[in-house]
């Protein structure tokens, strides 16, 4: 177990951290309650590890990535027969990527973005919130989701083409990833 | 109207409810947690040996402290070693032929039109899409030589990405994802004769979460279907030099090995084969049972005596395997092996399928895989993606010399399969020229169908 002063830098370390793992894990979810048990097993995936992370830095990362692995690990695991709410119904409402052009002009495109990412395969939606939510690079994406960067790659793309198709030819307009990057 | 999906995303957690996140929760599982893991290492090992065997994998991986990558610099793999230094230059003409070429100047926002594989009988696929709120997608069977496309009957409706199988002279297979990660293993087939579309779903086949797929030498389609999802170890992955978790050798999915016929859905065999990772040679299932390479075996089975043999392929300590095909006598198998102060360590190993090492290229920000062929092919295609770096080369299996083909990648994904022999090549398209790193995104891409003279 840490020394007791280790444990009060952690603690100082998951106030600090958990708002943003929360809506990482939000992003990632589409719950804010199962967000929140996300959080929490990731911060104890955190205090087992602490003692080295504080020698080597960069705590965050270490959590950002427990915290895709929990997500992850909590979608493969669910049972088929789990009915399972992808996504906040306030949320999707109006908003069916089934039903398509029923969508009603008032559906913001937020709604409609985060509608589609609930429906695409976890790894997909985890590469679309690490590089443009958390705003990380290929390489770090790579390493948060322990695969290549050539798997980021093709993921993002996926997903993206399934994002920007939803888009187009919608009355949401265009869709686009700006900031710098190519995808 | 143009919409930011950082923007969005930004907003979508603006406004988010009251965090009740219990941190006297946390410290307490944390305390219970690594309680369980120091008593793990003193119990009886009838109690603990799923939690001794997972922190033995950091032992030995790790060094002294378990948690922490012990070595500082990229280890040199056992056997000869290429590098993307070693490359010569491949020249139009003589080392390949261009076939056929398409730019795509506009993949950012809008998908477009792209190269999507290469039939056996040398027609590209040429694909349009996804579009709309459907997801739509159609494909053109395009004859190289004239660029003239020949579009096919849109495939059937409620399909998600649909992804080509094998491009066959007589039928086109896809596998088709299910929407939400869930439901039965499904293929949609385009008989090319009569320009009908089939959909086949085999009810004797298990239903997963993940499926994996490959065409047998036999004409059989063998399906992975997930067995055992991976999790961490306790307490997480070791952390690496950039202070990140560094996850190789983790302990990846496996899949259990079924067999179906593609022309009679009652006919499903359970090969009761557990399996990391599967390919086919001409004549033979290759196989491993893990992803990681601590305790990794490559077995080999000869499909028409049953004849099986395994070795060890040795890889390296802490590699995933991330690609793994094989053709004739070589298996290629695509890892990812850490990252170090000096760098990451990806290989792409070549060996026989008696488990001789023949070579393996070592780079920093290198994928590789065995590209052409079904069991037949000789090119194994090495992405490079470091900026001082960066392209596309060739590994010809056959006169096992390595050459550039291009001097820029495409960030995005495109290409399927193509018969032995021929590459599909990917360059970046942008303001600047191109290229992956640049400052200025790669907004489309310049596809290449070159065929390679051996």
């Amino acid at each position: 177990m840490p020394e007791r002063r280790d444990e009060d830098a952690f603690v100082a370390f998951a106030q600090g951290a958990r708002g943003r793992l929360r809506s990482t894990a939000y992003l990632l979810c589409g719950d804010w309650d199962r967000a929140a048990d996300h959080v929490q097993e990731a911060l104890i995936r955190v205090y087992v590890a602490w003692p080295r992370l504080t020698k080597a830095g960069r705590e965050y990362g270490y959590a950002r990535k427990a915290l895709v692995s929990v997500v992850l690990d909590h979608a493969r695991r669910r049972s088929s027969t789990e009915v399972v709410a992808d996504v906040d119904a306030s949320i999707g409402a109006g908003y069916s990527v089934d039903s398509g052009y029923d969508l009603a002009e008032q559906v913001t495109a937020r709604a409609a973005l985060l509608a589609v990412l609930a429906d695409l395969p976890p790894r997909q939606r985890a590469c679309v919130v690490l590089r443009y939510f958390e705003d990380l690079s290929v390489a770090d994406a790579a390493r948060a989701l322990g695969c290549s960067e050539g798997t980021v790659k093709s993921q993002t793309a996926r997903a993206l083409d399934r994002l920007r198709s939803v888009f187009e030819d919608s009355p949401l307009g265009e869709l686009t990833v700006g900031g710098g990057t190519s995808w | 109207m143009v919409n930011d999906v950082r923007a969005l995303l930004q907003e979508a957690v603006a406004d988010p409810p009251g965090d009740e996140t219990d941190l006297s929760a946390v410290l307490l599982g944390g305390r219970q947690r690594v309680r369980r893991r120091r008593g793990g290492g003193v119990l009886g090992s009838t109690v603990a040996l799923g939690v001794a065997a997972a922190t033995l994998t950091l032992v030995t991986s790790g060094g002294a402290d378990p948690g922490r990558v012990a070595e500082h610099r990229v280890p040199r793999p056992e056997g000869p070693v290429l590098r993307v230094s070693d490359a010569g230059t491949a020249v139009e003409g003589r080392d390949y032929d261009l076939l056929a070429s398409y730019t795509n100047r506009d993949l950012e926002s809008r998908n477009g039109q792209y190269f999507d594989g290469v039939t056996d009988d040398g027609l590209i696929l040429f694909r349009d899409g996804p579009h709309g709120l459907r997801n739509r997608v159609r494909w053109a069977l395009r004859d190289p030589a004239t660029g003239v496309n020949d579009w096919l009957p849109d495939p059937p409706a409620g399909v998600d990405q649909p992804r080509a199988l094998r491009l066959g002279a007589d039928r086109l297979y896809f596998l088709a994802t299910p929407l939400d990660g869930r439901g039965p293993f499904r293929l949609l087939v385009l008989d090319r004769a009569t320009r009908t579309w089939s959909t086949l779903v085999w009810p004797g086949l298990p239903r997963a979460e993940e499926y994996d797929a490959a065409f047998g030498p036999d004409g059989r389609i063998y399906v992975g279907v997930q067995a055992a999802a991976a999790s961490p170890p306790p307490g997480g992955w070791p952390t690496g030099p950039d202070g990140e978790a560094d996850d190789a050798a983790a302990e990846d999915d496996t899949n259990d090995l079924w067999s179906v016929a593609p022309g009679d859905l009652a006919d499903v065999r359970d090969e009761k084969t557990r399996v990391g990772v599967f390919t086919f040679t001409e004549s033979a299932l290759v196989w491993t049972t893990q992803r990681d390479g601590t305790r990794e075996q490559v077995h080999v089975r000869d499909l028409r005596t049953g004849a099986e043999h395994d070795f060890d392929p040795r890889l390296g300590a802490r590699c995933n395997v991330l690609s793994f095909r094989a053709s004739g006598d070589r298996i290629v198998i695509g890892q990812y092996c850490g990252t170090y102060d000096d760098g990451r360590d990806d290989r792409i190993q070549v060996l026989t399928t008696d488990g001789e090492t023949v070579t393996t290229l070592q780079g920093d920000s290198i994928d590789g895989w065995l590209a052409d062929g079904s069991g037949d092919g000789h090119l194994v295609q090495v992405r490079a993606w470091r900026p001082d770096q960066e392209g596309d080369l060739v590994y010809d299996l056959d006169t096992d010399r390595l050459l550039r083909v291009s001097d820029s990648v495409s960030s995005w994904s495109m290409g399927g399969p193509v018969p032995a022999g021929s590459l599909l090549v990917d360059r970046a398209y942008g303001e600047d020229g191109g290229s992956s790193a640049s400052m200025i995104p790669d907004k489309g891409a310049v596809q290449w169908l070159i065929r390679w003279r051996s």
